[in-house]
């Protein structure tokens, strides 16, 4: 009996000191290091602050991989607009086109063919080269110039005495006008019988009509200037 | 109370502290309330041994009982507290420690009777 007594008395002698000695040491760390309440806080905001910063991570992933989703399509859409630039250019004449097609010289009755210059009233007039251009059009030119004066949509082909005017530009005889086109379409529908070479002929001018292989329309190169025409949005 | 059980205490004592300064690892900071609260427990039991000691009424399965169950009440309130939100561990630092505080002034009676 008295055996057990000093036992346990024993034991619980142990246990105190153990507790106090580990109780001691373990309020002396703290005590060294940052106060409990103050390491848990900021355990918190660490477990927050990463799971913010993993958050923010995949947002980065993700705004990455639509900035190069965007560069991509980019380049796309750029080479896109260039081809539609370079077609646009193309059709509206601004640009120097090449291939098989006619050169068509006139000229004013030479002085020496008559003997009478002043019988020679006929001079090739404004009208003349429009409906030569209108023959030339409807036999499915695809470029046309007049003395290096590329004809565009918005060309004008006009008397200004004694001068002819094309794109603002006077020209004067003898008067080269070259098409692109099928060579020869364009020399049957100007040389069709009772057409217009033979009429500008019968007149005393001199036509000729020469089919190439391969001739270069120059492109129109003034700058053109939109003042009062507006684009409809959305076209 | 013969020098035996001087001995067989303070020898108790001085292998419990030894051990405990010498373990290789610390409790962790958030148990520590817990084991501050089940010492005070215990040192409550062992003054409550003691003074029953004085009073030739010691019985050592109830001094062993209420030292062990004393000391783990104690941390599992703190521990209940800490989980409601609420400190509950106060509880038990004001409840033995004024019973320790009893224990003490009976013992001190006791000795100054003698």
């Amino acid at each position: 009996m008295n055996r057990k007594i000093y036992l346990s008395v024993f034991l619980v002698a142990l246990i105190i000191g153990l507790m106090v000695a580990l109780q001691f040491r373990t309020t002396s760390s703290i005590e060294q290091g940052v106060p409990f309440g103050r390491s848990q806080e900021l355990s918190v905001e660490l477990n927050q602050l990463n799971a913010e910063k993993k958050q923010l991570e995949a947002e980065v992933e993700d705004l990455i991989q639509k900035i190069q989703q965007t560069t991509k399509g980019q380049a796309e859409a750029k080479e896109v607009l260039a081809g539609e630039l370079k077609k646009a250019r193309l059709d509206a004449g601004l640009v120097a086109v090449s291939g098989p097609g006619i050169e068509i010289t006139l000229d004013n009755p030479s002085a020496g063919q008559n003997k009478d210059p002043g019988d020679t009233m006929f001079v090739i007039r404004d009208e003349d080269l429009l409906r030569l251009v209108n023959e030339l059009n409807g036999a499915g030119a695809e470029a046309v110039s007049i003395n290096g004066q590329r004809i565009m949509a918005t060309s004008e082909i006009r008397w200004a005495a004694p001068f002819i005017n094309v794109n603002l530009t006077r020209i004067a005889p003898p008067y080269h006008i070259l098409a692109i086109g099928a060579p020869k379409n364009l020399t049957s529908a100007l040389e069709i019988s009772g057409g217009l070479a033979e009429y500008l002929q019968s007149l005393g001018a001199q036509a000729r009509i020469q089919p190439y292989e391969n001739i270069t329309v120059p492109g129109y190169t003034a700058p053109i200037e939109f003042r009062y025409a507006k684009s409809i949005k959305g076209e | 109370m013969g020098i035996l059980s001087w001995v067989i205490i303070l020898g108790g004592l001085a292998i419990g502290v030894l051990v405990g300064l010498n373990v290789p690892f610390l409790i962790p900071q958030l148990y520590a309330k817990y084991l501050s609260v089940a010492i005070l427990a215990a040192l409550d039991s062992v003054f409550g041994g003691i003074r029953a000691t004085m009073e030739d009424r010691y019985d050592n399965t109830i001094f062993l009982t209420g030292f062990f169950s004393n000391a783990l009440l104690a941390a599992g309130l703190a521990f209940i507290g800490e989980r409601l939100g609420m400190d509950l561990y106060l509880a038990a630092v004001v409840a033995f420690g004024v019973r320790l505080f009893q224990n003490l002034a009976i013992i001190r009676r006791h000795l100054l009777k003698k």
